[in-house]
């Protein structure tokens, strides 16, 4: 079947290491990608895929430019899948240094932009009797977190909850919602985090190391697949044993 | 550098960290001696004292830190 996959936060490390998977497994599949100033990242994926990736300059944080981008998809095939990646790079500040205009914006980008993406896709997703839905979470979700991360589990544990709310109201269509929730992942998401917490997140897990794309790929892959038809609502661990619910 | 040097700089860290133009430290200065120094603040003190010295730390070169002492021996071996 040829699907179509909607994916925000695709020029991310995760995002084109999804979209490079998902297009050498599906020859007839084509790629919506969401970028935000830096969809050139993408260039090496659409020369290696003439004509299979359609990249998107959106800034998510915008809710009348996500309105915009909503009526742009209108006129293009329905997606089969919803892939949503984006967020604002993890700071860690206590909360007296609380930042409420970067949390505002984060919750555009992660919740906001997620919510109105889901209102655009899944009535065809329905009508269809098929689609896909997953987010990417994050480890911190499950159980307590790290201190001085509350903006950043705020926004991801409201897709948890969109996750859960979606999945039980369009199950009955063949639709599945879920989240993926890697552990701390070397991407250049870290970009803002100190290497001493990259480093110590390394020492204390399990495996000895922090999740990798690789790592986390082939689980986002899983859960967006036809045979995953009956997994809905669930929060996948990525982990490597540092996080087990 | 001399020990003094480094302590007066890494005691403007430490001012500036904590946001307290009168903090002083001394060699057995410690987390339990400021209330406001936990892991995270740890980290940022040493991220702010690598930008200083221009050096790096790795995670087994502060793990065993017990006070500013310890601190400022690690910050004079990797200066020297």
């Amino acid at each position: 079947m040829a699907y179509t996959y909607l994916i925000t936060g695709a020029t991310s490390d995760v995002g084109r290491a999804l979209i490079e998977r998902l297009l050498a497994a599906e020859p007839d599949s084509t790629v919506l990608a969401q970028g935000c100033g830096d969809v050139e990242k993408l260039a090496p994926l659409i020369e290696a895929a003439p004509g299979r990736i359609r990249p998107f300059d959106v800034d998510l944080s915008d809710p009348y430019k996500v309105d915009t981008f909503c009526q742009l998809l209108a006129a293009l095939p329905a997606p089969t899948h919803f892939v949503h990646l984006p967020a604002l790079p993890v700071v860690n500040t206590r909360f007296k240094s609380f930042d409420e205009v970067r949390f505002a914006k984060d919750w555009e980008i992660q919740v906001h932009s997620a919510v109105k993406l889901c209102k655009a896709v899944l009535p065809a997703m329905s009508k269809a009797r098929f689609g896909r839905v997953l987010f990417i979470q994050t480890s911190y979700t499950l159980g307590a977190p790290p201190k001085n991360t509350a903006a950043y589990v705020m926004a991801k544990g409201a897709l948890g909850q969109l996750c859960k709310s979606l999945a039980v109201e369009y199950a009955r269509f063949g639709v599945t919602v879920n989240c993926v929730d890697p552990s701390m992942m070397e991407t250049n998401f870290l970009k803002d985090t100190p290497d001493l917490i990259v480093q110590a997140a390394a020492a204390e897990n399990p495996m000895g190391r922090n999740a990798t794309p690789a790592d986390v790929v082939p689980a986002m892959a899983f859960l967006l697949s036809e045979e995953a038809r009956f997994i809905t609502g669930v929060t996948l661990p990525v982990t490597g044993g540092s996080a087990i619910v | 550098m001399t020990e003094q040097a480094i302590l007066d700089a890494v005691q403007e860290i430490f001012r500036d960290n904590f946001d307290d133009d009168s903090l002083v430290i001394t060699r057995s200065t410690c987390a339990d001696d400021i209330e406001d120094w936990d892991s995270l603040e740890q980290i940022n003190l040493l991220t702010a004292i690598e930008k200083k010295f221009a050096i790096k730390f790795k995670l087994a070169d502060v793990r065993d830190l017990k006070d500013v002492g310890d601190l400022l021996d690690l910050v004079a071996r990797m200066t020297a």
